[in-house]
């Protein structure tokens, strides 16, 4: 009897000293933060200066202002957008490399591939969209050349589009490897024999194949909605600054040195991932699926 | 179960046919000249060890694969160039490949509701539930499939084939995923279920008590080629060949030179009255006909010098394992049910004899 308590007394030392790194980090780098930053946004803001009396002017102007509700809409707006292109653009392409293709190996090139553009830096990725979307960028040129067109397409920059062709680019690759890995491990024996019976494609691909694919769905989506959400540069970039979001909202505040108002805007961004997260999580139980 | 004595079957009732069915990878004969018919309400074993083309045979009668040349007749149609789903043929994968989203009754009841059944919703659910009783799953209905043990599983992945009222049905090595205890269950349940509901069972083995245990008649395959075809008590009675006494794994095979009716071997010269074609001469002694003697006792029949090297503990009989001088390693099963075991001393030398009109003898040369 003594024995076995000796080895629980060890194991749960064990398990504190394995869990201690992770829990003070997390303690002071992030929980600690985002107190910090909920107790802030009810600072008082004067114009050159912040002091801690507590009060409630900045979340007043934030819902009172259209310029900071507008923002919180067009991030919902831009987020709902690329999150369905990327799935729309990036479901096809992991059915295709996760399943479709037979060979482990050219489907890990394939996934390889897709990850290449991240060798550059983020900002060259965004700012390469300019020269090809500008109104004197590749794709006009070539369309005019082709003589589809007779004047340049102006909206193809600086507009809410530019901005998310940009953000499907760089995050659609989030959603092909999550959903990829999934549809890889699915037995191609269960396929065939559904297909014995008797289930055509559409049948199958709807009641066993994204089914399956569902938790990779899940995941990818929580990888493009947490990037997404907290997006300002592409915005900033490939916008002409016509689009905000919120995360553009909050560089700017820091910007002019006004603390009580980017706090504000951090905790309802906060508040709208932790809603989105959670809302996703609903769907599968991911603990049981991976 | 009507009585088979040959492997023949009548053409009017026969459910399948293979016509010289080849089919390669690459350069590999996976399948070569294969060549079978099997009957109405027939269990039949595939039999062969891995390499052998057995699995590759029930994929080209269920379809996912296609034969380099040959026919496959399925109830006097032929379907060569028949996709799978269009075969009406089930098939029970190895691993039972089961819908691991899905719940047991919406397995079984997949291909009514998703194939081209046309029934409503209530029938499908009455034939599912029917389905699932008579595989012994009443109750389990709800649960998921990864809530069911391996035993569960593979009355699921049979009741989702079964439910499409096959009349063939391809089981691909269905009891290699159970345990021991299980499997010897299974055999049974297989069995019963294929019996009360008149379908012809066709069951990929390499486990040769299985395919003796199960099939009505055995089709024993040797590189992609049927070697022999009979009933459990004709293949294991008279091998058609030194390879099916090999892999049925009750024999002891002796090369050696067969000549004028005389087998000479390890153990001197054996008259053989009658021997067996074969390409090469081999002579064969099943495992329980071998008797073990003292070295200076006198012996009538024919007899090897052999080292006792172990003996095994099979509950209903004992092995022993004994060594020739070249290294062969020969086996004498005693039954217990003749009385209790000898005892052995390890790496003492014995006499083994049999009675040489119970031996098989394979050769050229054929009297």
């Amino acid at each position: 009897m003594s024995g076995t308590v000796t080895i629980e007394k060890r194991q749960s030392r064990t398990t504190r000293w394995l869990l201690a790194p992770g829990i003070i980090w997390m303690s002071l780098f992030l929980v600690l933060p985002i107190l910090m930053i909920v107790y802030v946004s009810f600072w008082t803001q004067t114009t050159f200066n912040i002091s801690p009396e507590p009060t409630l002017a900045s979340w007043k102007l934030f819902f009172s202002s259209d310029t900071y509700t507008g923002a919180l809409w067009t991030t919902i707006r831009i987020w709902l957008i690329v999150l369905a292109c990327t799935f729309v653009v990036g479901y096809p392409t992991a059915l295709f490399v996760g399943l479709f293709i037979k060979s482990k190996t050219l489907s890990t090139i394939l996934l390889v591939i897709c990850v290449i553009p991240f060798w550059t830096s983020f900002l060259i990725r965004v700012l390469a969209w300019r020269p090809m979307l500008g109104k004197e960028g590749a794709i006009n040129i070539v369309l005019q050349k082709l003589g589809i067109i007779q004047q340049p397409i102006e909206v193809l920059l600086f507009t809410e589009l530019s901005v998310i062709i940009g953000m499907t680019q760089i995050y659609c690759v989030f959603m092909v490897g999550p959903i990829a890995f999934m549809l890889s491990r699915i037995d191609r024996n269960i396929i065939e024999a559904a297909r014995d019976l008797g289930a055509g494609f559409g049948r199958i691909f709807w009641k066993i194949i994204f089914p399956l694919s569902l938790p990779g769905v899940v995941v990818g989506a929580i990888f493009v909605s947490v990037m997404v959400l907290g997006e300002f540069a592409t915005s900033g970039a490939l916008s002409g600054r016509k689009v905000n979001l919120l995360g553009n909202i909050i560089i700017t505040q820091v910007g002019s040195l006004k603390w009580a108002m980017a706090s504000v805007v951090g905790v309802i961004l906060t508040i709208v991932m932790g809603f989105v997260i959670a809302g996703f999580l609903r769907i599968v139980d991911l603990k049981r699926e991976l | 179960m009507r009585p088979r004595t040959t492997g023949e079957v009548d053409l009017d009732t026969s459910v399948f046919r293979l016509d010289g069915v080849t089919k390669r990878y690459g350069d590999l004969v996976a399948l070569d000249n294969a060549t079978l018919d099997a009957g109405e309400n027939e269990y039949i074993s595939f039999l062969g060890p891995s390499g052998s083309g057995k699995t590759t045979l029930l994929r080209v009668i269920a379809g996912f694969e296609a034969p380099e040349a040959g026919r496959v007749f399925f109830n006097g149609k032929d379907i060569t160039n028949l996709p799978a789903h269009e075969r009406g043929i089930g098939f029970v994968f190895q691993n039972f490949a089961l819908f691991p989203h899905l719940s047991v009754i919406q397995n079984v009841s997949f291909g009514l509701t998703h194939g081209k059944s046309g029934l409503n919703a209530a029938e499908i659910e009455r034939r599912s539930l029917e389905m699932i009783e008579i595989v012994g799953l009443s109750g389990m209905q709800g649960r998921g499939v990864d809530q069911i043990s391996g035993g569960q599983r593979q009355r699921v992945a049979l009741a989702r084939t079964l439910t499409m009222q096959p009349k063939l049905v391809l089981l691909d090595e269905p009891l290699g995923a159970l345990d021991a205890n299980l499997r010897g269950r299974m055999r049974n349940e297989l069995r019963a279920i294929r019996e009360r509901l008149g379908v012809t069972f066709v069951h990929v083995t390499g486990s040769e008590t299985e395919a003796l245990a199960m099939g009505d008649r055995v089709v024993v395959l040797d590189r992609g080629r049927i070697i022999q075809i009979g009933t459990p008590g004709e293949v294991y009675g008279s091998p058609a060949s030194p390879d099916v006494a090999h892999f049925l794994n009750r024999f002891n095979l002796f090369e050696g030179k067969l000549a004028k009716g005389t087998f000479t071997g390890p153990f001197g010269a054996v008259p053989a009255a009658h021997a067996v074609r074969s390409d090469r001469d081999i002579y064969a002694v099943r495992y329980d006909r071998m008797q073990a003697v003292d070295p200076s006792a006198p012996v009538s029949g024919p007899a090897i010098r052999a080292r006792f090297v172990a003996s095994e503990y099979l509950g209903s009989s004992v092995m022993n394992f004994f060594e020739a001088g070249d290294g062969h390693v020969i086996e004498m099963e005693h039954h217990l049910s003749l009385g209790a075991p000898q005892t052995f001393e390890p790496r003492q030398d014995y006499l083994l004899t049999w009675n040489p009109e119970q031996a098989i003898v394979f050769g050229r040369e054929v009297a």
